[in-house]
């Protein structure tokens, strides 16, 4: 389970402060799959970076799985990232002149853990990503949807318990993002991972079971789907 | 498009008879000559029935006027404040924000923001759908799901192109 409670993120660039985030409180279930959407610099992919420990809040709190971050050294929160957290970005960060298999491996050797039953786990991520026969090809010979299909991979060989995605499917077409989705929603139901995905776009919003919209640093808006509405709703659809 | 609330919404600028009434609607509507004035005061009568609007007086010529009642304020205003499901065809947003346009409704905002709510709830369910329908195999129907989400998009970038421009 995810807590944030009274969020706050100033920016400070020489006399210039800007106020990003202004006292949110969210609480994300486990397993739970949740779209962050916005316009531009309300503070979406600030919460994303607090929430990957990749930042930290000017004040407030953040605890994922019981662990809190801000009590957390720098090293501690690296850590408790490499244990807990997998990223997923929109130019997918992948190491160009790398082979599929070793960017996937690349979390493992960070934290010396690559074992042969790590090697098994690479070679079923391959294939639940559907690039079974891609695994000694360098990435930057891969499609954009492919090389997402990587970045994904790697995000989940350390099992982590949460997902995060910034805009994964922004650079993708709709064919290619709806893949993309499809993936990450398929992971999410199999094994229960709590994802949040900042995206601009209410199409990937869609496959989420809650969306929230940010303005100006607070949450505006949320929705959640509830399955005893979506049986009204498919009833009506299919009438 | 309903015609009970586009007589409230006029009702609720000014009293007025049943004619004026049916040239005003089909200004609101953009449509000319297309309801037919029986319409007119069949929801009219109906209208009086349930104390939303009532009788008052006649004019020089004889014609009736006719006036809103509290309660029929507040029923027009219960109803622009109800978001619109995707799937209904009784109603359509465009026409309810048109008609609080029509009455200057201070609460659009809200209005905006519940519509906002409403079409973030249609795409998860509709993207649901999406998904069993492909595993299904049904093309056609897949299809048609990705036009109604796309029509929903079209409907939320509208919201967010009024609110912009309510903002500057």
């Amino acid at each position: 389970m995810i807590k944030v409670r009274g969020l706050n993120k100033e920016f400070i660039q020489g006399q210039e402060r800007t106020h990003v985030l202004k006292g949110v409180d969210l609480t994300v279930e486990e397993g739970e799959f949740v779209a962050v959407m916005g316009p531009s610099g309300s503070g979406k992919s600030t919460l994303l970076q607090l929430l990957g420990g990749l930042d930290i809040p000017t004040e407030g709190d953040i605890v994922i799985n019981q662990n809190k971050l801000s009590i957390m050294s720098e090293k501690e929160r690296t850590i408790f990232r490499r244990k807990y957290i997998g990223f997923i970005f929109q130019n997918y960060q992948l190491l160009p002149t790398l082979t599929v298999e070793e960017n996937i491996a690349f979390p493992l050797h960070a934290d010396g853990s690559l074992t042969k039953e790590k090697n098994q786990t690479i070679l079923k991520l391959l294939d639940s990503v559907g690039l079974k026969d891609f695994g000694q090809k360098r990435v930057n010979l891969l499609s954009g949807g492919q090389q997402q299909r990587v970045a994904i991979a790697r995000a989940l060989v350390n099992s982590p318990s949460v997902l995060l995605a910034d805009e994964p499917t922004g650079n993708l077409d709709r064919n290619r993002a709806e893949e993309i989705l499809g993936l990450i929603s398929r992971f999410n139901r199999e094994k229960n991972q709590t994802i949040i995905m900042v995206t601009h776009d209410i199409f990937a919003a869609g496959f989420a079971d809650r969306i929230i919209l940010f303005k100006d640093g607070v949450i505006d808006q949320e929705a959640s789907r509830k399955d005893e509405d979506y049986a009204k709703y498919l009833a009506n659809f299919m009438a | 498009m309903s015609v009970k609330y586009g007589i409230l919404t006029l009702l609720y600028r000014q009293k007025n008879h049943g004619y004026e009434l049916k040239l005003e609607l089909e200004s609101l509507l953009g449509i000319k000559g297309k309801i037919n004035p029986g319409q007119i005061y069949t929801t009219l009568d109906r209208l009086i029935r349930d104390q939303f609007v009532l009788a008052a007086g006649t004019d020089d010529q004889d014609r009736k006027f006719y006036e809103i009642t509290t309660e029929g304020k507040k029923e027009l205003e219960i109803w622009l404040l109800e978001p619109v499901p995707y799937h209904s065809a009784k109603d359509d947003f465009h026409f309810k924000w048109s008609c609080s346009r029509t009455i200057g409704f201070e609460q659009e905002q809200k209005m905006l923001d519940q519509q906002k709510a409403m079409i973030m709830k249609d795409v998860m369910d509709l993207t649901k759908l999406k998904t069993e329908i492909l595993l299904q195999g049904d093309e056609s129907k897949y299809l048609l799901i990705n036009g109604s989400l796309l029509r929903l998009e079209a409907d939320l970038n509208w919201i967010h192109q009024v609110e912009n421009r309510n903002r500057s």
